[in-house]
This record gives structure tokens, sequence and C-alpha cells, in this order.
């Protein structure tokens, strides 16, 4: 039967050009991160004919199979898990580390320091005009400061609600897009290239909300994918071909809250998690802030309502305003700073009641030791996120390695396979060439 | 065959990762010793950044107390020297009495004496009434107009304040800015509050013959006189006292800035020796790391088959 050793060779060929295509597809896609590797099945052929009890086989060489592709659904799963913990703790390390720069560098306890040092000043010599003067304006300065601060607090919260947003209107575009792979999955047939990447896509897709939100994937038999959202109370946001919209709102404090489909959810994990803490907490040192703001106009103004200035007059509130927004200098002329005890005469040196203000932002719940502790807490909470998102940044990094060392491309394995897959090649044609001649031998007979 | 490999991808990541850890290391401790600074910002370490902001305020705050000190010791001199200049004023003025309470001293040197008293007089007045370098008076207490007055009858009145009010000069010590004109030139003579402005007054009007005695009169005035040179020697005393404080204190100021500039540095100045050895050390890991990365980088089997 020489034909036979024609379609053998050639369905040699065929299979061993099928998968150095597909090794040839592997090594294109050595550095695409959503890539899974595949390979090719092969099956023998061998038809079997029987009459009675007499059976004939015939060899039919190979027959290429399906397009298997590398997976690991609980590594998959490890690796999302991780990059979703990671993404929490780092939304919120950058959001409150920038919520730190925006107090450190606007000088809220610079400016406290340089008026209370301008006061003190201002003891040695209550009258004289220029020391007066300085000291209003280290007053002026420091309001200046906490209205920095208060814009710069209030810049970072924007930042962060942008993201929110903006990674709001992505999730709601990726699980429309994950539904669509759901539609387009059921009707793939199983073993095709189409289908690999399809779950290429799923995967992708599903990884890409993982980093958002916290999931809950359910894979089903024909590789689909059904995502619930992990949270409270847990909210369905793919299933099968249908999607949910995800929204995000903000109170006026500067908290955010999300919804899906219209139903209201706190997120369990995910970038937007973090996003959402660091709002909360970007609101308590708003909070904070105004509260420092606050107390440090109190104290001057009350200081202010209990002394005289130096033409004898009761002192007029020396800041106006409620909050860091709004602080500012509404003493008229320096000369109106109450310096003396109320009942001293005009031009009196006394400075009973400038050290009793210097005392109150001196004191234990003074502005100066406000400002300290919230810049402590602050800084501290960065630093224990910053060592956190370092800690979850090697697990995820850990985990990362890991799904590639399940589906990525080696490429010294697929070099390898290139070299087995190109003789297999040539001995294919050996034998096509070998079925030739035996033809022509046979053709050749006298 | 199983599905485990060497992800070609994977030991990219990694080998990238931690250079880009070498780097930001290195970057890192560039920056500090550019900026001299061993915090970059608060996160970096939150208790030494508290401490650097508690001793940023003590030092601000020390400054300030160390220049008032410096203004305070100018005042008390300022003051110390005006009572010196009186006190050789009112020795002048005793010699004066002295020569006036002589018999022999005839109407014609007792006018002259009155003469140069009132002079004496005026002096007393002037200098009682003197100014800092700043235009404030010495002493006049927590009064910015003039310590003494005179009405029309040549009565001087003190019209400052009791107290001179104190500055606060080191955390907890505050001393008094100066002396009341209350406690330099009035005293109590025999019981009844007098002052040096009416011991002048009263001899010179006697000696201008308004006492039918020039000679008790003088002789009476010694007396009052002597007052007032205890009470003067008293307030020089007292501020000489004073400055000596100012200057212990002013002492105490520049080695409380040492030590905190000391603290200030321990805790938050670059450890240059230190940063550097730290810099070369992570160069050569870096050096190496990125030498092996391209040794294994080049090693796939693609290279090998030609």
């Amino acid at each position: 039967m020489p034909t036979a050793i024609f379609t053998i060779g050639r369905s040699g060929l065929s299979a061993s050009r099928r998968s150095l295509e597909l090794t040839a597809q592997n090594i294109a896609n050595a550095s695409n991160p959503d890539y899974s590797r595949r390979v090719l099945t092969q099956g023998e052929l061998v038809m079997t004919g029987s009459i009675g009890t007499n059976s004939v086989d015939s060899l039919g060489g190979v027959k290429p199979g399906t397009i298997e592709r590398a997976e690991s659904a609980l590594v998959q799963r490890q690796a999302r898990d991780s990059a979703s913990a990671l993404a929490a703790a780092e939304a919120e390390f950058f959001a409150l580390r920038e919520a730190e720069s925006a107090l450190e560098t606007s000088g809220v306890f610079t400016g406290i320091v340089d008026f209370e040092a301008a006061l003190t000043r201002l003891q040695n010599n209550p009258t004289e005009p220029a020391l007066r003067l300085s000291a209003v304006e280290a007053g002026r300065k420091m309001a200046g400061n906490f209205r920095i601060a208060n814009g710069t607090l209030a810049n970072a919260r924007g930042l962060v609600q942008a993201e929110a947003s903006a990674e709001a209107l992505t999730v709601s575009e990726r699980a429309a897009e994950l539904a669509k792979i759901n539609a387009d999955l059921v009707s793939a047939r199983e073993g095709t290239a189409g289908r690999a990447a399809l779950l290429d896509a799923r995967d992708k897709a599903l990884r890409g909300l993982a980093e958002e939100f916290a999931i809950t994937p359910t894979i089903n038999a024909n590789g689909t994918a059904d995502v619930t959202l992990t949270g409270v109370p847990p909210v369905a946001l793919v299933t099968g071909a249908t999607a949910q919209n995800v929204s995000v709102t903000f109170a006026a404090d500067g908290t955010a809250s999300f919804s899906v489909g219209g139903t209201p959810f706190v997120p369990g994990g995910g970038a937007m998690a973090g996003r959402a803490s660091a709002l909360a907490e970007m609101a308590d040192l708003q909070t904070s802030l105004d509260a420092l703001a606050s107390s440090a106009i109190n104290l001057a103004n009350t200081a202010q309502a209990n002394g005289v200035g130096l033409d004898g007059n009761p002192g007029q509130p020396l800041f106006g305003g409620t909050g860091a927004g709004d602080i500012n200098i509404v003493l008229a002329s320096a000369d109106g700073l109450a310096t003396a005890p109320a009942g001293a005469p005009a031009g009196s040196r006394d400075v009973a009641n400038l050290a009793a203000l210097i005392a109150s932002y001196a004191g234990p719940s003074g502005p100066a030791t406000g400002a300290d502790s919230l810049l402590l807490g602050l800084s501290s909470r960065v630093s224990a996120l910053e060592t956190r998102a370092e800690g979850l940044s090697v697990v995820a990094a850990s985990a990362e390695a890991e799904l590639l060392r399940e589906t990525g491309v080696d490429l010294d394995d697929e070099a390898a396979n290139l070299v087995r897959l190109q003789q297999a090649f040539e001995a294919n044609s050996r034998v096509i060439q070998v079925a030739a001649e035996l033809f022509d031998t046979i053709l050749g007979l006298r | 065959m199983g599905f485990v490999t060497n992800s070609a991808g994977s030991f990219f990541n990694r080998s990238l990762a931690q250079m880009a850890d070498l780097r930001a290391g290195i970057e890192r401790t560039r920056a500090q010793i550019a900026t001299g600074r061993k915090l970059e910002r608060g996160s970096d370490d939150p208790a030494a950044a508290a401490q650097l902001r508690s001793i940023a305020r003590r030092e601000a705050l020390a400054r300030v107390e160390g220049d008032n000190a410096a203004r305070l010791g100018q005042d008390l001199a300022a003051g110390a020297s005006e009572i010196e200049a009186v006190t050789a004023l009112l020795q002048r003025a005793r010699e004066l009495a002295v020569q006036a309470a002589s018999t022999p001293t005839g109407p014609d040197g007792r006018q002259a004496i009155a003469f140069e008293l009132e002079q004496l007089g005026q002096e007393l007045f002037s200098r009682a009434n003197a100014v800092s370098l700043t235009g404030e008076p010495l002493f006049a207490g927590q009064s910015t107009g003039a310590a003494f007055t005179r009405d029309a009858a040549g009565n001087v009145t003190y019209v400052g304040t009791p107290e001179s009010g104190a500055v606060p000069v080191a955390p907890g010590t505050a001393i008094e800015r100066g002396l009341p004109g209350s406690s330099v030139f009035e005293f109590d003579l025999n019981g009844t509050p007098s002052s040096a402005f009416a011991v002048l007054g009263t001899l010179t009007a006697a000696l201008q013959g308004g006492a039918p005695d020039p000679v008790a009169a003088a002789n009476a005035a010694l007396e009052g006189i002597d007052a007032a040179l205890d009470t003067t020697n008293r307030a020089v005393t007292i501020l000489g006292t004073r400055m000596a404080w100012t200057e212990q204190v002013e002492a105490q100021q520049g080695e409380r800035m040492i030590v905190l500039a000391e603290r200030r540095s321990r805790v938050g100045d670059t450890d240059i020796a230190d940063a550097i050895a730290r810099l070369q050390q992570s160069l050569t890991a870096l050096e190496a790391s990125q030498s092996a990365f391209a040794r294994v980088s080049s090693l796939t089997l693609f290279d090998a088959l030609r």
C-alpha cells in the first residue's frame, strides 16, 4: 500500500507543521503577560476493518488533536487575590502619602512655632511697633499655612476621587467585556485556538477586575466566569452574558460610597477599598486640621478679649474664620494686639496677657502639640501602610512568578521544541521521499 | 510533559524588580547625601520626625529667648550706667552740702552752691527719665510715658508703674526688665516718704535764702542725700545681680543650642561615612546584578543553536 505511506508522511508533516506554528506562537507571545502557553495534543490514526474474524489494520499516521492551554485555576486565583490585596494597600498608601506631603510641606507646624516665637519676642518689648507688626505677620503666615494645608489636602482628596471615578468606569467596561467574552465562550468549540484566546482574555479581565475590587469568581464548566464582588453585601457584577454598572458617589466630607447596578455596597478589598479607606482617613484629617485651626483661632481671640491693646481699649479678635479653610487675620492694626491685661492703661508694657496667650499656645491642648500629634499620627499610619504594601508586594510578586511558571513561556523549552519539530518535519519529508522512490521502483519494473 | 517550566517572563520580571529595588535604594542614599538629611518625609521614621519637630520648635524659641536675653542685658546695663552716673551726681551734691554746712562759706558761696545744686537737680531729673536704646523709658516700670514729671512748683512725681515686668529668657525663667523709678529715686526718710529730687530741691531752696539757718538746713540735707545714695547703691547692686544672671542664662542658652543642634544632627542628619559606604555597597551589588542579568539572559538555547 504505497499510498498509505504517502498519507502517513503527509499527516506527520501536517502535525509537525502545526506544532511548529504553535511553538512559533508561544515564542512570539513570550513577553505577553496575559498569554498562557499552548501545546498541541496528537493522536495515532489507525483504521481497522474487520469481516468475520479477519481484521485488517490500516495505519493512517497521526491526527493533530486539540490545542491545550496551560491552566491552573488555583494559581490564577492566588495571583489575583494577592494582587487585589496589594492594590488595596498601595492605593491607600499612595493617597495618604499625598496627604502627608500636603500637611508636612504646607508648614502648619512651622507656622505655629514661628507665631509662638514672634509672640515670645514681643514679650521683650511689647510696645515696639516692629515687634508687634512681626507678631501679627507671623500670625498671618500661620493662617496662610493653614489655608495651604487645607487646599493641598483638598487637592490630594480630589486626586483620589478622580481616580476612583475613572476606575469605576474602567471596572464597568471590564465587566461588560467579560460578559461579552462569556457569550463568545459559550459558542466557541473546545480545543480551538480561538477558545484558548478567549480564555486568556477571560483571565485577563478577571485579573483587571480583581485589582480594583475583591472578587469571588465562579468558573463554569463551559469556561464562562460569573463574578461576585466581595463586600457588604456581596453583589453580582457579571452573570453569564450580563454585566452590572459600577458607580461611585462622594459625600460632602469626601468619603466614597459604591453601588453596583443600583445596589449600594461596601467593597471588601482591591484598590477601590484602599481608596475608600484613604478618603475616610482624609475626612478625619480634615476634621483634625479644622479643629487645630479653630483652637488656634479661639485661643488667640480669647486672649485678645481678656486684655487691652496699646491704646488701652479691650482687644478685638485677632483671627477670623472657623476652620483651616477660612482662618485669617482680622485685627486691623498691630497696635490692637492685647498684650496687657484688662484694666492696664494705654501704652502699658505689662505682658501678663501676652504671657497667658503664649502659655495657652504652648500648653498640652495648644495648636503646636496638636499639629505635632496630627503629623505623628499620619506619618506613623503612612509608615505602617508602606511596610504593609512592601510585604504584600513580595507576596504578589511570588504569586505572579508562580503563575508565570505554570502558564508562561519557557524559551529554552520552546527552542528545544523547535529543533525537535524541525527534525520531525524533515523526517516526515524523508518518509514521503522514500514512498516516492518505492513508487518509482515499482513503476520502473520491466 | 509537565506544565511547570522556568518561564522567561518570570525571570525578566524578577531580575527587573530586584534591580529596580537596588536603584531605588541608591537614589535614596544619594538624596540623603545631597540633602544631608536622613529623613525625606515623616513616614520614613515617624518617631524621629516628631523628635525633629520638637527640637526645631525648641530651637526657634531658644533663639528668640537668646535675643530677649541679649536685649535685656543691654537694657539692664543702660539702667545700671544711668544709676552709676546718678550716684556720682549725688556724691557731688553731698560734697556741696558739706561745704554749705561749714560756717566759713559765706552767703555768696552758698548762692553758688545753690546754683550748682540746681543744675545737678536738672541732670538728676533727666537721668531719671532716661530711655533705652530703643527709646523706652528705663525707670518707668511698665509705662511707656516719662517716669517722672515736674509740676510748676518744681515738685517731681513718679508716674510710672510700681512693677517693671519680667522678660522670659529661658523655659521657666523670667528676669525683671529693670527697676521702677520709685525704687531707685524714692525712699523713706525717718518715716516720711521722700525722694532724691525732694532732698536736692529743699536744699537748693534753703541755700537760695529760703531758710533762716542755711547751715542747719545743709546739715539736715546730708541725711537725705545719704539715704538717696543708699537707695541708688542698692539699685546698682540689684541691676548688677540681674545682669550677671542674664549672662549666666545666655551662657546656658549657648550650651543648650549646642545640645539641641547635636541632638538634631544625631536624629536627622546623614552620617556621611555610613551613607557613602552603603552607597558603594549598593552600587557594587547593582553592577554585579546587572552583569549577572546580562549573562544569564543571553543564556538561551537560541544562542546555542546555529
